[in-house]
């Protein structure tokens, strides 16, 4: 994959982006961090914040113009955040005196700044901080310039004088009284290594680089107010700070643009939903300045502004704790190691590819695909923990092989005759859609793998009512049935090498049939046959209900109200969504619709394999799931309805109501149970419909299993199958081959299974075996 | 892989009436092999893997091998 590219689409992740008011301020002090140790009443901890970004923070706090208040998001929400009046108590509460400052050796050059005044200060303690050995050269008898103007007025002398007396404190030069101009200007440039030109007032018009305060390409750097053009505290604050930046890289001889973009006022690709935002009114002191309980309050307003949408939509990212930025690094780090643990292959496997960050994300960026690809790669270059996806994989293997797979054009009118007469031809629907059979398949009844397995009783059912409702109004299609696997757990698992599989088969049986529509009835076959079968035509089971008819069922007006969990893979089927809530309505429920519903759909945990990966994760999904609302919950999505209903909520399938069968207490097949329905689904529909003996017969074995619960429910959480189980058993007595344990009378016995040595203990009473234990491991032991 | 299991076991091989000894056993997953003591049927050999060990620390040697 090309990682580089990748890079880049994190780079546009905006959740590290400054909020608007850091952004417009010209030193970018962290507003964020400062408002948030005010909340919790740590005034000394907001003061060093203020600190590390604004030098002579205890003066400037107090008579700073606040740019940062203008632009705050909660201005139309009760009011900007008072930042000015925050500074102020903070200064007052919070400010600890400098500690003596450790000279440092200065060797880096030596600098001039001439004109003692704010920017000129500021300049002077960055530079001498940079280790650059600094003079100060004031007209006056005393630094600070119009800062003195703020005497009374905001400032207290002793605090000016305080903080003024530190610069010389820390070894910087000041020659007072002595002036300089632009006739003996030379002779500092000859002297100093730069020049800091920092007065207000100059008789001659430099032009000023706006990036770098540097005149023409000359050791000249000019700041304050004859660079800012204005009063602006702040700005001339910032002003002396880049132009020390800016000295630092002339004298190195660095690059002096190179990463300075965003240097002073810049804007923000952060942008705030405001209709989440409810009205908190501005915090008025009672005082002439907050008190810390107000100041508290205020802060407390504070909305830290960030970029969250997808993090707080998505239960994976929050427990791995990460955003697409920090996500994407995580990735790109973890395919170009060769060497070493790749930490992030359990992350990766526990997304489960809804696509629902793509969704609420402001500048589009989606996880699915960027995992998609990952997985792909990563089973290209072998990386791919096998154990992840290999019980799901196996499972899609059943489906294709003959014991699921069917394909079957719509029984022929010859074959059905002995249904053709009166009473059965004038009550069934169904006799009478053959009686119409024209031979020509135009739909195809393809349930899917999951529904096959989890709700077997309908499918026959739902084939019968497709013929009869669709033959009354298209008497010229005949609709034919076909099982099988479109081949998402593969899309999943990132195996495009088992797609083909799959697909081909589909595409072949598509166009021996003379071109049908596939009529869907699971949400990720849509998405597969969208993704990798764009030729087909396609409808969902949902549609034709609503087109044709639902089937006949006895509807109770005024039941229950639901919520709708809708399939995250029909996010964009809008047509879907409308098709299931009419259908509900038709059957006289009522809906409540959830937050994250339809494009906003919430993944049930299953997606992307997850509930095989890293059913700790799926679990969550659940948990995030069914506390959104009190009601029970609707599904139209086979997985769905396992996931939830698993996760001890009240789930019901749409075929459920239809069909009529709230089945209570609820309970889902086993995976065992799983692949059997599919195996008998096949025998049962073709022996009823087509009237066809299969050829497959269960394995028979000599000996039957007792499976207390306790043991199934190891089994499933172990991925472990009765039909392995089954082999191991058989094996054990044929050869012998097993441990036996005379103080319990128990049999313990293994057998590898292709890349899985399950092993079973179980006690034997003449031919039932009761099991006790069932594991598994995919290490290989040498015997000999 | 380190060794972590008892050195005696009720367990005994049914086809050989054997009581199991602790030898030296190849395991290997992937690209890791190792040497281990594990119990076995001194006659036909087979190795007697008990759940905890399964489940336990060679779950834990599997998935590290498979991050690697």
């Amino acid at each position: 994959m090309d990682l580089d590219k990748l890079l880049e689409i994190g780079n546009q992740c905006i959740h590290l982006e400054p909020p608007v008011c850091v952004a417009s301020c010209p030193v970018h002090m962290d507003i964020l961090a400062f408002v948030s140790e005010i909340e919790k009443g740590d005034f000394a901890k907001a003061y060093k914040i203020m600190e590390n970004k604004l030098p002579f923070s205890r003066l400037i706090g107090k008579i700073c113009d606040y740019p940062c208040e203008n632009s705050c998001v909660r201005e139309k929400a009760g009011g900007s955040i008072r930042i000015s009046e925050l500074e102020k108590t903070v200064i007052d509460l919070g400010y600890v005196p400098p500690k003596k400052p450790f000279p440092l050796p200065k060797t880096k050059g030596n600098v001039a700044i001439i004109g003692g005044g704010l920017s000129g200060c500021v300049a002077a303690v960055e530079l001498d901080k940079k280790g650059y050995k600094v003079s100060i050269y004031e007209k006056t008898n005393r630094l600070g310039g119009s800062l003195w103007a703020y005497e009374g007025k905001g400032l207290e002398k002793q605090a000016i004088e305080e903080e003024l007396s530190t610069i010389e404190k820390k070894g910087i030069t000041v020659f007072y009284n002595t002036e300089v101009s632009e006739q003996n200007l030379q002779t500092y440039k000859d002297q100093y290594d730069a020049l800091y030109l920092g007065t207000g007032i100059w008789e001659k018009t430099y032009t000023i680089n706006p990036h770098t305060f540097q005149v023409d390409e000359s050791a000249l750097f000019v700041g304050g107010k004859l660079q800012i053009k204005s009063d602006s505290i702040i700005f001339s604050a910032s002003s002396g700070k880049r132009a020390a930046v800016s000295i630092d890289r002339y004298i190195n001889k660095t690059s002096m643009l190179a990463s300075r973009e965003r240097e002073g006022v810049f804007e923000t690709r952060l942008h705030v939903k405001m209709e989440k935002i409810s009205f908190v009114p501005t915090i008025i002191q009672r005082s002439s300045s907050y008190t810390q309980a107000e100041a508290m309050e205020e802060a407390s307003r504070c909305l830290k502004c960030q970029c969250n949408e997808c993090f707080n939509a998505c239960v994976h990212m929050q427990s791995f704790n990460i955003t697409p930025d920090s996500y994407i690094r995580s990735i790109n780090h973890n395919e170009r190691i060769i060497l070493g643990t790749h930490h992030a292959n359990a992350m990766i496997n526990a997304c489960t590819q809804c696509g629902l960050c793509k969704v609420v994300c402001p500048v589009g960026i989606g996880m699915k695909e960027i995992i998609h690809e990952t997985r792909q790669s990563m089973v290209e270059r072998g990386k791919m923990p096998v154990s992840a996806h290999d019980f799901a994989l196996k499972d899609m293997q059943f489906s294709h092989s003959d014991y699921f797979s069917l394909v079957r054009k719509q029984p022929s009118k010859e074959a059905s005759k002995e249904l053709f007469y009166y009473p059965m031809i004038a009550f069934s629907a169904y006799a009478r859609g053959l009686y119409k059979g024209s031979g020509k398949t135009g739909y195809l009844f393809y349930p899917g793998c999951q529904l096959s397995s989890t709700h077997t009783e309908y499918i026959g059912d739902i084939y019968k009512h497709l013929v009869g409702a669709i033959k009354d109004k298209d008497a010229d299609n005949d609709v034919g049935l076909y099982l099988g696997c479109c081949g998402a757990p593969a899309d999943w698992a990132g195996r495009l090498d088992l797609m083909p599989e799959s697909i081909e088969k589909i595409r072949t049986t598509w166009e021996e049939m003379g071109e049908p529509t596939f009529i869907l009835a699971c949400s990720s076959c849509s998405a597969t046959f969208e993704k990798y079968l764009p030729m087909i035509k396609t409808i969902s089971l949902w549609e034709v209900f609503e087109k044709y008819g639902l089937p006949e069922v006895d509807i109770k007006k005024g039941k229950r109200e639901l919520c709708i969990h809708d399939a995250c893979a029909t996010r964009h089927d809008s047509k879907v969504h409308e098709s299931i809530r009419s259908i509900v309505k038709t059957l006289g429920y009522s809906v409540e619709e959830l937050e994250y519903s339809k494009e906003k759909a919430k993944c049930c945990g299953y997606g992307g394999l997850v509930a095989c990966a890293n059913p700790e994760q799926a679990k969550d999904f659940v948990e995030d799931r069914k506390h959104e609302s009190e009601h029970d919950v609707l599904v139209y999505c086979a997985m769905c309805k396992d996931m939830l209903v698993k996760g001890n909520k009240r789930a019901y399938h749409i075929l459920d109501l239809i069909y009529g069968t709230e089945q209570d207490p609820q309970k889902m097949p086993t995976l065992s149970e799983r692949q059997n329905n599919r195996k008998h689904l096949k025998q049962t529909l073709l022996k009823e419909i087509w009237k066809e003996e299969t050829m497959h017969t269960d394995e028979t074995y000599t000996f039957t299993l007792r499976i207390s619960d306790d043991v199934k429910e190891l089994m499933e959480k172990r991925f472990i199958l009765v039909g392995d189980i089954e082999k191991v058993i058989d094996n054990a007595i044929k050869n012998k081959e097993r441990f036996f344990n005379p103080k319990t009378s128990d049999y313990l016995a293994r057998l590898r299974l292709q890349n899985v040595t399950y092993w079973v203990k179980y006690e034997e009473n003449g031919t039932e075996m009761t099991l006790k234990d069932a594991y598994s491991h995919r290490m290989e032991v040498v015997e000999h | 892989m380190k060794q972590e299991m008892d050195t005696t076991t009720p367990w005994m091989c049914d086809k050989c009436h054997e009581a199991l000894v602790l030898q030296k056993v190849h395991v290997r997953y992937l690209e890791g092999s190792f040497e281990v003591e594990l119990l076995k049927c001194p006659t036909c050999k087979m190795v007697f893997i008990s759940d905890e060990l399964a489940m336990g620390k060679m779950l834990e040697v599997e998935k590290g091998l498979e991050d690697k």
